[in-house]
């Protein structure tokens, strides 16, 4: 029986950032989905919860750190695993992230090997191998 | 780009030579644009106008300290910190509580050998200091020795780049040992003071270094050629104490050949140094 891609959320206010993380996540075997904020990914996370976030901070309408604490707040929305994904690079910023329930935290700019690596870190590495292949 | 492609063959020959002879690494016939790209840089940074001009004054006058450089240009790998995950859950579970009750109240030394830019031995000395409530009764020294280079340059001065601090280590570490420096991130001095590096020729003579309780060298040994390979195991046999403890990559295996260490694996890739010298080879040979 086929095993069941994970999800994963990507938010972010930029077409081309989304773009290009779901281009490696895609290769990482998960199963991306779009938001252009953080409303917008609320909305989605209500309708299907996903396995993984990908979530920039500073965006229109509803911001990373909102967002977040609007999720973690939820029935359900302490499942999904948040990777913050945001230029923003100050220890406080990171810090903050974090007491609000990020589990990882990646600064921009970044490459396949650093979102490989910190998904692993998160315990969600289980298809490096078909990457590995993938990117041969 | 005309004149990186510019290496003579005889002299790519010629570094294939002083490669295994100095570092016991064979390169293959298909580095040749990986040599190149990388002796151009080196080349640059010596002050010499192009390779051509850095190969003929390396092999017209025999300079150690330029030869030596040339190799660890050509040999430098990306480092990780955490790399090889699995190696350090065994650190944290199974080496240092097989150590704790023989060394309680004393000193555990901690060896990276062949710690390029440092990662794996500062990845260390974070573990043990997270663990540091497990070991209360234990000091910790912790090492890197490699060849002179700009890596180990950096280990020592503990800068890292955006993009390394991003590979392997959580952010709850790097925003706990490491502190913002522009683009770059420095290891705090607290961490960063009890982590000495030593330049040493990793196949050389090892009167100037001590005997340690860990040795880490992983994922190097598949990497030698034959003779440089039982070299190496000589001189890890007397890296590590009695009763210490050889790491190597949780792939990696001594094979037949266990020199004076157990033969059963403690874990993978991990090795205990037998309580009685009995290792097969002799201790002054080679």
């Amino acid at each position: 029986m086929a095993r069941r891609s994970k999800t994963c959320l990507v938010v972010d206010d930029s077409k081309m950032i989304r773009r290009v993380a779901c281009r490696i996540l895609r290769e990482m075997q998960f199963e991306p989905v779009e938001a252009g904020n953080g409303q917008e990914a609320m909305d989605m996370c209500e309708a299907h919860m996903p396995d993984a976030i990908l979530l920039d901070w500073n965006m229109p309408v509803m911001d990373g750190l909102s967002f977040l604490k609007a999720l973690r707040g939820q029935p359900g929305g302490d499942k999904p695993v948040v990777l913050f994904c945001t230029a923003e690079r100050d220890v406080v910023k990171i810090s903050e992230a974090l007491d609000a329930g990020a589990d990882e935290y990646i600064m921009k700019p970044f490459d396949s090997d650093i979102l490989v690596s910190k998904f692993a870190l998160v315990g969600l590495d289980i298809n490096a191998p078909d990457r590995q292949a993938a990117l041969r | 780009m005309s004149d990186v492609l510019s290496l003579k063959p005889a002299y790519y020959e010629a570094l294939k030579r002083l490669t295994l002879e100095l570092a016991g690494i064979k390169l293959g016939a298909d580095h040749t644009f990986l040599v190149e790209t990388r002796l151009a840089a080196l080349a640059r940074k010596e002050g010499f106008e192009d390779l051509g001009q850095m190969i003929d004054e390396l092999f017209s006058r025999g300079e150690t300290r330029l030869a030596i450089h040339v190799v660890t240009a050509l040999l430098q790998r990306a480092t990780a910190f955490f790399e090889d995950r699995a190696g350090f859950e065994l650190l944290g579970d199974v080496v240092l509580p097989t150590l704790h009750p023989l060394y309680r109240g004393g000193v555990v030394k901690i060896l990276s050998y062949g710690c390029s830019s440092g990662q794996e031995i500062y990845s260390a000395a974070i573990l043990v200091d997270k663990m540091s409530h497990v070991f209360p009764d234990l000091a910790f020294e912790f090492i890197g020795v490699d060849y002179p280079s700009d890596a180990l340059e950096r280990a020592k001065a503990g800068r890292f780049t955006h993009f390394e601090v991003q590979r392997g280590l959580p952010i709850k570490h790097l925003i706990s040992y490491f502190e913002r420096d522009g683009e770059d991130w420095v290891v705090k001095p607290d961490l960063r003071k009890r982590i000495k590096f030593i330049d040493h020729n990793l196949l050389a003579d090892i009167s100037p270094l001590s005997t340690y309780q860990v040795v880490m060298y992983r994922n190097h040994l598949s990497q030698l050629a034959g003779p440089a390979r039982v070299r190496m195991m000589r001189i890890l046999d007397r890296l590590v104490s009695t009763h210490g403890v050889l790491m190597l990559g949780s792939t990696e295996s001594l094979g037949k050949m266990c020199y004076g260490f157990d033969e059963t694996m403690l874990a993978p890739g991990c090795y205990q140094k037998r309580a009685r010298q009995d290792s097969p080879v002799s201790e002054q040979s080679g």
